[in-house]
């Protein structure tokens, strides 16, 4: 160990590592932060079959898809469930007048746009970007989001404009 | 290699990536939440613009405006294409109307005074103790019999609101009611009114008149209402239904409107008024005019012959009989007069000038002349008369006449001639109440602000005046949710009538001020016929009115026969050229304040937009400057940018020169609405207002100050001035850009065929 060069490289080699490692994570392993209400998608669009412009029901008309309101979530669980404490917990929000503040598991860049309704304006489903959401938990995000990600599809379906800058970088 | 160290290396490479994912995992995610509504608003849609219909506040022409509101944020702020004043246009005042109600220096609750008065100095209260604080005091004041001591000062406050204050103060007991803003266009109310008998302001049908002459109105920036205006103005150019127009504008300095007219005629300032009467003159002389009482005006004008106009106005005798000629006989023909003409001593005289001049070629009640509106404003009240001016409420307060003070939305301590000393007068009040949503110089003297909702806030109405010939009633409504904790100027005064009771909480509605005005509504929906034709139920017509921002029935005006007899007029006109203080020695330049387009009375210093917006003649940002002819300037010895001191009998103020070729050479011009002392981070210690150095001269029969009423002299100071423009030069430097064509038309040069 009193070699110099060997601490040097084995430094480097070090950091490297570290960068290497903080792609992998980035890139290809999926992510599932805990949410402040263990809410299961499971259990709702699966299970009860719950249509998920129920809740995102911004989806089909603006950009983004939307996080449900906490009044649509006590629309049902007024009646629904209220010995759980999950459900306690939204309750409570509800009786603060407080929001939810649910943590994004899909996140863009600012300088990239995806309009979620034009997306399914061209019939796509959900689970393709987003997977099998309706047999999930813990929602994770399986797909990179990354622009090679999203050009393998454009390219796909043959989408107009599909590789012009402008058409995501406006 | 030692196998030592491969480990080593093994090791390290494999930590490193376990802790390069740890590290990737533990910052996911980039702290990004999403935060949903607890309760959905109506209709909105995150990232997707609702358009509403509301009413542009910016001044008191009473545009209709969309606003763009994008996730409960107002963005951006357009005319109305449906409305008829703004026809889908509007100016830099009313776009940057988001920029006044997201303004950082706004007043962001109620205060009450802490330190001396007028030291700035306030401490927040809650609503209750502010409206319970005021109905005490007025209580006070009732309870000791003067009742009548309570003035309210404040701008026009138009449609319902205004009706709600008038209720308040007749209830309270008291007539006090003084309406003031620098240009409220009280001369040429009280001009039309005593010779014309009209009590709105009539329509200039600019749009459709064949000949347009101005006296110094500034219609393309300020004059009563540009947007309309200036479409107007341009349909007469090129609208094509007919000859292009041909427009003629007089005034001392060149402004964007008469940098736009085809003949610019400088006359000696103040002697406008004579000018007028002698083309009237000429055309009463040609035999053009065939009333039956055409000697009475015969012998009334016989003093304004050509000769004489000419030796005092500066404009040549040909040019005077040529302009009288084009006048009368292109048909229809206008003429407007505006600031520059009506800001002199004897401004009544030279408005009424002006109608004469109409009367007397034929334009009254004409398309493509005065046209007649309507002074019912729907609800069976009539149009403002010209009621007692702000020099009235100074005589009052140095007379210990006023009690209590209740202020909105004006600002007399910056918009009254510094020798008028109305700050000085305003101090001798007792109490101030003031509702205004900014600390201006006016505001900082109140002992306690109840402030406002700015109007993308707020319910109201207005009927606007001038109408475009016919009733239009705008409906203003909230875009966004209050940003502070300010409130509807209706709830305070409901609030303060029922905290006074008695006949002032009798004469109150109940409920919120916006329950009342879509009462007031109801009320004018079922009176008037024209209204409740179109729609079946009030719901109905309440529903489609606010989409649409309003009420109008576009139709032809009705043509009044409207005249001026020449005994109204009599009394009003005179010989003499307005008065100017200051010795003609000592003083050898006329002072011309004039109001810009982006900052108007000085409201709109406080936006950065209108700070940064180049002017529209000069290029200059953030500050101000004193217009001087390039020969003045070189027989004083100063050049463009150096700081000068402009000093009149009054007093003086510092600007940095901008040598202007359209400006007389014995006049000089200082924009108004800079040299805030108060008025927010964007106005403060910027430049300097002109108001400072004017006489406390007023026309007596209208109590309006005269902005254009003394000379100065300018006075060199050696040092550099803060000019800051956007253009470098104001010559081509022979790039021939601008190309001329001379008098007499384009030279045949090629007559070739392609």
């Amino acid at each position: 160990m009193k070699n110099p060069i060997i601490i040097i490289v084995t430094l480097f080699i070090f950091v490297v590592a570290l960068g290497v490692g903080f792609l992998i994570s980035d890139q290809y392993l999926g992510r599932a932060p805990e949410q402040p209400i263990n809410f299961s998608h499971k259990i709702h669009a699966g299970t009860n079959e719950i249509p998920c412009m129920y809740c995102h029901s911004y989806a089909e008309r603006a950009k983004v898809s939307g996080v449900p309101n906490v009044q649509r979530c006590m629309g049902c669980h007024k009646i629904i469930k209220t010995d759980s404490p999950e459900i306690q917990k939204v309750a409570a929000y509800w009786e603060r007048k407080e929001p939810i503040p649910w943590i994004k598991v899909h996140n863009l860049p600012d300088h990239v746009v995806f309009p979620h309704k034009r997306h399914i304006k061209a019939g796509r489903e959900c689970q393709e970007c987003h997977g099998p959401v309706e047999t999930m938990d813990v929602v994770k995000r399986l797909a990179p989001l990354k622009m090679g990600w999203c050009l393998k599809c454009h390219g796909k379906y043959d989408v107009e404009n599909g590789r012009e800058c402008w058409t995501c970088h406006t | 290699m030692k196998r030592r160290d491969f480990l080593k290396f093994i090791g390290a490479g494999g930590i490193g990536t376990g802790l390069g994912i740890l590290f990737g995992q533990a910052i996911k995610p980039p702290g990004s939440k999403l935060i949903p509504y607890l309760i959905p608003p109506e209709d909105v849609i995150p990232g997707l613009a609702n358009w509403y219909a509301s009413l542009c506040t910016q001044c008191s022409a009473g545009c209709g405006v969309l606003v763009k509101v994008m996730d409960g944020r107002a963005k951006k702020v357009e005319g109305n294409p449906l409305h008829p004043v703004s026809n889908g246009k509007l100016c830099v005042r009313g776009q940057s109307g988001v920029q006044t109600l997201y303004n950082p220096d706004r007043i962001t609750g109620p205060m009450k005074r802490k330190g001396a008065r007028g030291s700035n100095s306030f401490e927040p209260i809650s609503w209750d103790e502010a409206i319970r604080e005021v109905s005490g005091k007025l209580k006070e004041l009732s309870s000791k019999g003067e009742a009548e001591k309570l003035y309210l000062l404040s701008s026009s406050l138009g449609g319902h609101l205004g009706m709600l204050a008038d209720d308040f103060m007749a209830g309270f007991g008291s007539s006090n009611s003084i309406k003031y803003d620098l240009f409220d266009n009280r001369n040429l109310r009280y001009a039309n009114k005593s010779t014309m008998g009209l009590d709105a302001i009539p329509h200039y049908d600019i749009e459709n008149t064949q000949y347009l002459l101005s006296f110094g109105a500034d219609f393309a920036s300020t004059w009563l209402s540009p947007v309309a205006l200036s479409r107007g103005y341009g349909e007469m150019r090129q609208g094509g239904h007919s000859a292009r127009g041909k427009f003629v504008q007089v005034e001392p300095r060149l402004s964007l409107t008469a940098a736009n007219a085809d003949d610019w005629v400088p006359a000696k300032p103040g002697t406008e008024a004579i000018l007028a009467l002698a083309i009237a003159r000429e055309i009463v002389e040609s035999g053009h005019y065939k009333g039956s009482d055409v000697s009475a005006w015969k012998s009334l004008l016989a003093p304004f012959g050509r000769t004489y106009a000419a030796g005092v106005t500066d404009v040549d005798k040909g040019k005077i009989r040529t302009i009288a000629k084009e006048f009368m006989n292109a048909r229809p023909s206008l003429a407007i007069g505006g600031e520059s003409i009506s800001g002199y001593s004897n401004g009544v005289s030279g408005l009424v000038a002006i109608n004469i001049l109409n009367h007397v070629a034929g334009n009254l009640g004409i398309e493509g002349g005065v046209q007649p509106n309507s002074s019912d404003l729907f609800a069976g009240r009539r149009a403002d008369r010209v009621g007692p001016g702000i020099d009235a409420l100074i005589k009052a307060a140095n007379g210990s006449g006023i009690g209590l003070l209740l202020h909105y939305n004006n600002n007399p301590a910056f918009t009254t001639p510094g020798s008028a000393h109305a700050v000085e007068a305003i101090k001798n009040v007792p109490y101030i109440a003031s509702f205004s949503s900014f600390m201006d110089e006016t505001t900082a003297l109140a002992d306690i602000i109840l402030p406002s909702h700015t109007s993308f806030e707020d319910w109201g109405d207005d009927f606007t005046d001038p109408a475009p010939g016919f009733q239009v009633a705008t409906l203003m409504q909230p875009v966004v949710s209050p940003v502070f904790k300010t409130r509807s100027l209706g709830d305070t005064i409901i609030g303060l009538g029922k905290g006074v009771g008695g006949a002032a909480a009798a004469k109150m509605p109940e409920g919120t001020y916006a329950e009342h005005l879509k009462d007031s509504w109801s009320g004018l929906y079922t009176r008037n016929k024209a209204m409740n034709a179109s729609e079946l139920t009030f719901e109905r017509f309440w529903r489609d009115t606010l989409a649409k921002g309003g009420w109008w029935k576009e139709s032809k005006p009705k043509m009044s026969k409207l005249k001026v007899s020449a005994r109204s007029a009599a009394r009003h006109i005179s010989k003499e050229p307005a008065k100017f203080e200051g010795d003609n020695s000592q003083y050898p330049l006329y002072l011309i304040p004039y109001a810009q387009a982006g900052h108007l009375d000085g409201r709109g210093a406080n936006v950065p937009w209108l700070q940064e917006l180049p002017d529209p003649i000069t290029s200059v940002v953030w500050g101000s400057w004193v217009e001087i002819n390039p020969k003045t300037a070189s027989r004083l010895g100063v050049k463009m940018g150096d700081m000068v001191e402009i000093e009149s009998p009054y007093g003086k103020i510092l600007s940095p020169v901008f040598v202007y070729e359209g400006i007389r050479p014995d006049t000089v011009a200082v924009p108004i609405g800079q040299g805030h002392k108060l008025y927010g981070r964007y106005a403060e210690n910027r430049g300097a207002n002109p108001l400072e150095v004017l006489p406390p001269t007023v026309d007596s029969r209208t109590g309006a100050y005269a902005l254009n009423s003394t000379r100065v002299r300018i006075v060199k100071t050696g040092r550099p001035g803060d000019l800051v423009k956007m253009d470098v030069s104001t010559d081509e430097l022979g790039r021939n850009i601008v190309q001329t064509v001379p008098p007499g038309g384009a030279p045949h040069k090629d007559t070739s065929h392609h």
